[in-house]
């Protein structure tokens, strides 16, 4: 029985009670009464109880869950720290030694786009992220003699499982130092390698740190992704959702501090690390 | 080093106060951001601190990449895969991340499913991005799977698969090494953390005010459909246009469980959550749902969310909208 039923049950009840009481001046009064309380507690039992029911099905087993999962969140994030902290220590350590290394070749900013890096500079941080992925327009490609060599032979391996394989499955490129695995002969050479990757958006070139044979760092030392200058959106008629933000016209063109959804092509990035690496090997 | 110099003339020079930091990790392009100085130190020995943090929260992507990454046959995850039936003792991080997508898949009722990893690796994201190989299990896996399929025991930290399947941890990881990064770098009150898209924005961005985020265009590259502002939150976006499958012409990233196949209701879902974690895997779940179902699940689990069906209809919950 939904609720409109038993209201309408309730009211016709209460009218009834009434007018018993009204017609029976002996026994009608106390029994019109009954009959009205009745009423009464059938339309209160309709409204209160049934919406509180209502509300406890929609707030509190969601806040549980929700609760839940932010908790569980939360609480993983907590042991994973507390646990790595001894736990990987002695990685950290090898990340440090490593800095040296990564200083001339990591802190190329990838994200922002003016081609190259400071690979000199050690402390000098890269270009500042307001810069973000954005500002890409400008950005002209340089004429380096690695790049038409690379996107040819990046399809070809990459296109194939017959890829260059210079290292086992087994032999984890990153912190490969510290794999057990000592037995897996790599064929690097050290060295930075820099290779192009395309897709239709522009290329990206990568630059690989081959140290002690394994590959110790991989980075995009430029990203000429070709972007369209419209970074304010048309308005879609009838979203229910503002026009570009305000702030964003006002401050006349590409001034969000980050992107969200991924904004580079993963895949011409592989082709650019693949193109780096089978120089590697030659 | 060949690289060519830097011309800059075009982009603000970052303050002094600030470290911008980006290397290639977990398939995708991860920045560190930090504003402001660490408080008991001047000069130099400030500035290094500085970048040792930053350091520091790099190095958990690292540590959570060879963990739980699908590409490397020696991975955690990928160890754990031949071993069927027998519970197998793993690390924190593969423990909690996995009794996180269980949780997650429990709550979505199975929208999200952690065990699709060899569906996936079937469908062909089976390349190792930095390497360019390919993997390919040999796995008995002729029945489907689901994430029932995985018991864990807390007590003995192991993991059981009751079948023949691969854990395919791609958003819980990635956003699991956000949010350990942002607890790496609370010391600064000022911070951004940007991996391929899933962000974590601490306190403010160097012009003062909540960090200004563009939600991409998922059909027209370099364009932004939206813009919310945000701070100590998470932000993730999830597209159809990642990542295609090397062999499926229509193929992205975002695999339906139930079917085995991409999910195509709709082009992008980002969803705002206090970790991560959180909000990938629920932009994961949401974009399987699609748009009707997936702003329910946010109102249910008390997260906002912006879905973009295919034909470029905005669907929000309102606390998004006061994102603006």
């Amino acid at each position: 029985m939904d609720k409109s039923t038993l209201l309408l049950a309730a009211i016709i009840l209460a009218v009834f009670g009434a007018s018993v009481a009204a017609g029976h001046p002996h026994w009608g009064t106390f029994t019109g009464i009954a009959i009205i309380l009745l009423a009464a507690g059938l339309a209160a039992g309709t409204l209160p109880v049934h919406s509180q029911d209502f509300a406890e099905e929609r707030t509190s087993p969601t806040q549980r869950i929700s609760n839940g999962l932010i908790t569980l969140s939360s609480a993983a994030i907590v042991a994973i720290y507390a646990a790595g902290y001894h736990r990987t220590s002695p990685a950290a350590h090898r990340f440090d030694s490593q800095i040296p290394q990564q200083r001339t070749s990591a802190t190329i900013a990838i994200a922002t786009p003016p081609p190259g890096a400071n690979p000199g500079s050690a402390a000098a941080p890269p270009v500042s992220s307001s810069a973000a992925p954005a500002i890409k327009k400008n950005t002209k490609r340089p004429s380096t003699p690695s790049r038409k060599a690379a996107p040819s032979s990046a399809s070809d391996s990459a296109g194939s499982s017959s890829a260059p394989s210079p290292a086992s499955l087994t032999n984890p490129p990153i912190e490969a130092a510290a794999a057990p695995a000592g037995a897996t002969k790599s064929a690097y050479k050290d060295g930075v390698y820099l290779g192009w990757g395309s897709c239709r958006h522009g290329d990206i070139e990568a630059s690989v740190t081959i140290q002690d044979g394994k590959i110790a760092l991989v980075a995009i030392s430029q990203c000429l992704t070709r972007y369209s200058c419209g970074w304010i959106a048309p308005k879609i008629p009838g979203a229910g959702l503002p026009d570009l933000p305000s702030q964003v016209v006002e401050r006349q063109g590409p001034k969000v501090d980050y992107v969200s959804g991924a904004t580079e092509s993963s895949y011409a990035f592989a082709d650019a690390v693949v193109a780096a690496l089978s120089k590697a090997t030659e | 080093m060949h690289l060519p110099m830097q011309s800059s003339q075009h982009y603000p020079k970052p303050q002094s106060n600030e470290v911008v930091r980006t290397v290639a990790l977990m398939g995708t392009f991860v920045t560190v951001h930090v504003v402001g100085r660490v408080a008991g130190y001047k000069g130099e020995t400030e500035r290094t601190e500085r970048e040792r943090a930053v350091d520091r929260a790099l190095d958990w992507f690292y540590k959570i990449e060879e963990c739980c990454t699908r590409f490397e046959a020696g991975s955690e995850v990928m160890r754990l895969a031949t071993r069927v039936g027998v519970p197998v003792p793993v690390s924190t991080i593969l423990f909690e991340a996995v009794q996180f997508a269980l949780a997650v898949a429990e709550a979505t009722e199975g929208a999200f499913d952690p065990t699709v990893g060899y569906a996936m690796e079937s469908l062909g994201f089976n390349r190792e991005y930095r390497t360019g190989q390919t993997i390919r299990t040999a796995l008995d896996s002729n029945f489907p799977v689901s994430y029932r399929d995985v018991r864990l025991d807390a007590d003995s930290q192991t993991i059981t698969l009751h079948r023949p399947l691969i854990l395919d941890l791609g958003a819980v990881a990635k956003g699991l090494a956000v949010d350990l990064a942002a607890r790496e770098l609370q010391s600064f009150e000022n911070f951004a953390i940007n991996a391929g898209g899933d962000l974590y924005l601490g306190g403010c961005s160097p012009s003062g005010g909540p960090w200004s985020i563009g939600i991409r265009h998922p059909r027209n590259d370099g364009e932004l459909i939206d813009s919310i502002r945000v701070s100590n939150r998470a932000v993730c976006t999830s597209g159809d246009y990642e990542k295609r499958a090397a062999n499926e012409e229509q193929g992205h990233h975002i695999l339906d469980p139930h079917t085995g196949t991409s999910a195509n209701g709709v082009a992008s879902v980002t969803v705002i959550a206090r970790t991560a974690m959180l909000a990938d895997a629920l932009a994961t779940a949401a974009f399987v749902l699609g748009s009707s179902d997936g702003i329910q699940l946010f109102h249910r689990l008390g997260v906002d969310g912006l879905i973009i069906s295919p034909t470029l209809e905005l669907y929000a919950t309102r606390g998004f909208r006061e994102c603006h």
